[in-house]
């Protein structure tokens, strides 16, 4: 007997994994996926570089110092880079270990030759600033060093070195290049405006006045509205430069200035499975939010999988095989087969996406160091997610399979089992709605309203994963759905005894209540 | 005697509606059996019976000795009225699958497959899908399907319907070969000629019950004899003729029931000149008037029943 649901099931699972359709279907999702992080990565990459000009009619002629602060941002993120790498602040060691990860042709060398004339004090107060979890600040001979180092790239050389971010984005032209630099004012501008028109420039900045006492004759001419990043950087190299010197002209040591406007924190604790209070590590925030994706994905793959078991189940009675195969096998086999072939093809739907995940988190992790920070891989290959993905797939596919294969059976055509099915999508949808709310709080009333909803059991409960729930709810829960899933199969079993040999209209609701009763 | 199927009673309703009114059978091995009727007669409820796709309310089924035909599943084998096939599924593989469900290991119901197709002329169809075949083709690809596990009981609903000429023969050439081979194979139809060539018995079900049973010339027999009438020329003049009380008449053919002492020689006499004669034959009359009146006197009783039952 078993056997022939065994026949059922195999067919069902060869017809939908052998044709070339199937796999375009379940590798389109990981690829769009791909696609999507790459293009966004690629944009990010090829963004065209910004040109600018500055215009600096300013009383202390700021333009070249917000220049070089603004510049120097890219050093300083390097060295907080490279402490932050260094054991106990060992910064030749640093520096080794950088070296020795670069070719011998690259221009990056230089810096780091540079950078080994670091005169020790200073070193160790950019260690100091590292642990205290701030920016190293390096000295003004030290950015020379840099700025001189950076000055000799040529624009190949630029592209091909990440650290250099603002340059690579961002592009001064000078006043002489652009052949400004001995108009008068109004001539300057008006020459200035027809350049970006005329797209030869991004934007410029306007610095007049004397910013130190008022700010409020700073202008920035741009005809792009929505790209903001050049100036929000211009910004801020600005406002430091013009602090220092107000510090400066209030007689205010520097370092009671720095002291005054440093930003506080509350450091992130969490407390562990052992009890104790530890840092809030960057995988753990990653694992908080995993449960959205795992659940993203979870009702994907039963919305894929039961909707297959529907078209499938409509088609066989439309074309009348039904009757040839309730010849040989009994209803209840037959639906068992479908159910259990087309859940084997969900399985390998998942399973190919896993492979995916795995392969891409792997290799975004070569690509972009800092995606290894987020240590998915623990994730992706946490027992707790997958044999909950797993269970939940298959328990939450039982349960809409048990609904569907039963509207199926009564409908002729694909057309009125759609009709019948919008209520049930509508029903699927809610745990899509939920997910965010339940994530932020998952043990929280609504979390616990959903979990005992059987048929939202399965995406409640994967949402809730990073709680963890506690154990005996993993114990109810399980046993609920269980029961369901039981209860659903016998009503459905029922439902398409009777239904599978029904053609004309679809039966009542009324009819269909009658023969759960009866059978 | 030992029978393929006996029906006792068998009683079936849907709802308010019974489809099969205490009904009894009984069928013996070896021979072609057709079950005749009307459509919505109940000839394929009484199929899907027998073939425990449906359970009767009432009466008892028994098939190949077993009370529950459940337990026989698979020695019989069923084409039903509506063909249908999976189209995105190989012509071989799926006459395979059939004969895996009905419990062939793999390897045999791969050879049977191959065998078949090639022995009815499909053997070049092997590994295209359904879908590419013509309807006549997945027709036969079906029947295929129902005979592959050498079943001893075959049950064939409409078998005949939608095919050409050639393929009605290799259908008839199929069943004859299953009857010499022992198998018993009872088929239902509309075609009175079709069932008059090949039956060794027949039935005839009507509004739900059984009108009549038996061998197929103890059906004929005790009932008017008639005329058949082979000719050329205007029938019109067949229907005013003498001691006629009733007229068939297809065209070229036709059968002419005589009024009660009427005498054939008479009719054949006022016949000459009229038209042109090629066969006249006075015998039992075809299996076509015997259905045709027994639908006939059926409604008559059932209007009496209900004029009766209303007043």
């Amino acid at each position: 007997m078993a056997n022939k649901t065994l026949l059922v099931a195999q067919r069902e699972y060869l017809e939908n994994v052998r044709t070339k359709t199937f796999w375009l279907g379940i590798l389109a999702f990981p690829a769009i996926f791909a696609i999507a992080i790459g293009i966004g990565w690629i944009m990010e990459k090829t963004k065209a570089q910004q040109s600018y000009a500055i215009l600096d009619y300013s009383e202390q002629k700021l333009g070249t110092r917000i220049e070089e602060q603004a510049r120097g941002g890219d050093l300083e993120r390097y060295l907080a880079e490279l402490f932050g790498g260094a054991k106990d602040g060992d910064f030749a060691a640093a520096l080794a270990a950088a070296e020795a990860k670069i070719p011998a042709d690259n221009p990056l060398r230089g810096l780091l030759a540079a950078l080994k004339d670091t005169p020790p004090e200073e070193i160790e107060a950019m260690k100091q600033a590292a642990a205290a979890g701030k920016r190293p600040t390096p000295s003004a001979a030290t950015m020379g060093r840099f700025f001189s180092w950076a000055a000799d790239l040529g624009p190949d050389q630029i592209k091909q070195l990440t650290m250099l971010g603002s340059a690579q984005r961002y592009r001064l032209r000078s006043i002489q290049d652009l052949g400004v630099a001995d108009l008068p004012r109004a001539e300057q501008e008006q020459r200035l405006n027809d350049k970006i028109k005329n797209g030869d420039l991004f934007a410029y900045f306007l610095i007049d006045g004397d910013p130190v006492a008022k700010a409020d004759r700073l202008t920035f001419v741009c005809n792009n509205l929505t790209d903001s990043s050049l100036r929000d950087w211009y910004t801020a190299a600005a406002t430091t430069v013009v602090r220092k010197l107000r510090v400066q002209a209030e007689g205010i040591a520097p370092a009671t200035a720095a002291h005054i406007q440093e930003a506080i924190a509350f450091a992130p604790k969490q407390i562990a499975a052992s009890g104790a209070i530890e840092d809030v590590k960057k995988e753990d925030q990653a694992n908080k939010f995993a449960p959205v994706v795992f659940v993203y994905l979870l009702w994907i793959a039963v919305f894929t999988a039961a909707q297959m078991l529907l078209t499938n189940t409509v088609e066989e009675k439309s074309n009348r095989i039904i009757e040839v195969l309730l010849s040989s096998v009994s209803p209840g086999e037959l639906m068992a087969g479908k159910i259990w072939g087309i859940g084997a093809t969900g399985l390998t739907i998942i399973g190919s996406w896993a492979l995916c995940g795995i392969l891409g988190v792997q290799i975004g992790a070569e690509l972009v160091p800092k995606f290894a920070e987020w240590n998915l891989m623990a994730i992706v290959g946490d027992p707790l997610y997958l044999a909950s993905f797993v269970g939940y797939f298959l328990t939450g596919y039982l349960l809409f399979a048990a609904v569907l294969v039963a509207i199926g059976s009564v409908c002729n055509s694909l057309k009125e089992a759609q009709n019948l099915l919008q209520p049930v999508f509508i029903l699927l949808m809610l745990p899509l709605f939920a997910m965010v709310p339940i994530v932020q709080e998952p043990n929280g009333l609504m979390a616990r309203v959903f979990t005992y909803i059987p048929l939202y059991t399965p995406f409640a409960m994967m949402n809730r994963a990073s709680g963890p729930p506690p154990m005996i709810e993993y114990v109810i829960t399980t046993a609920l759905i269980l029961g369901s899933v039981l209860f659903a199969f016998k009503a459905a079993g029922k439902i398409f005894r009777v239904g599978v040999l029904m053609t004309g209209n679809p039966p009542r609701l009324k009819e269909v209540l009658g023969w759960l009763r009866k059978g | 005697m030992d029978y393929a199927l006996t029906l006792d009673g068998v009683t079936k309703r849907f709802g308010s509606f019974t489809a099969v009114d205490d009904l009894s059978l009984r069928i013996p091995r070896g021979c072609i059996y057709g079950f005749l009727g009307q459509n919505g007669a109940g000839k394929t409820t009484t199929i899907r019976m027998v073939m425990s796709i449906f359970h009767p309310d009432r009466g008892t089924i028994s098939v190949l000795g077993h009370p529950d035909a459940s337990e026989v599943k698979d020695r019989l084998g069923y084409l039903p009225e509506e063909k249908g096939l999976y189209k995105k599924m190989k012509t071989g593989e799926i006459i395979a699958y059939f004969g895996k469900l009905k419990g062939l290991d793999p390897a045999t119901a791969n050879r049977r497959a191959k065998e078949l197709l090639t022995r009815y002329g499909l053997g070049d169809w092997i590994d295209k899908k359904c879908e590419a075949m013509s309807k006549g083709m997945g027709q036969k690809v079906q029947v295929l399907g129902t005979i592959i596990h050498e079943s001893e009981l075959v049950i064939l609903d409409e078998p005949f319907s939608g095919l050409d000429p050639v393929n009605r023969d290799m259908m008839r050439d199929l069943i004859l070969d299953m009857k010499r081979s022992g198998r018993t194979v009872i088929f239902s139809t509309h075609e009175m000629e079709r069932a008059e060539q090949l039956c060794d018995y027949v039935m005839m079900i009507h509004k739900a019950r059984l009108q009549f049973a038996g061998p197929l010339a103890e059906v004929r027999q005790g009932r008017d004899f008639g005329i058949q009438l082979d000719y050329d020329g205007d029938g019109a003049a067949l229907r005013s003729l003498p001691g006629v009380s009733r007229v068939n008449d297809s065209g070229k053919f036709a059968e002419l029931f005589l009024a009660p002492n009427a005498d054939p020689q008479a009719v054949l006499a006022a016949l000459v000149g009229k038209v042109r004669i090629r066969r006249f034959d006075v015998r039992e009359p075809s299996l076509h008037e015997v259905f045709v009146r027994t639908v006939e006197q059926a409604n008559q009783k059932l209007e009496a029943a209900a004029a009766a039952g209303g007043r």
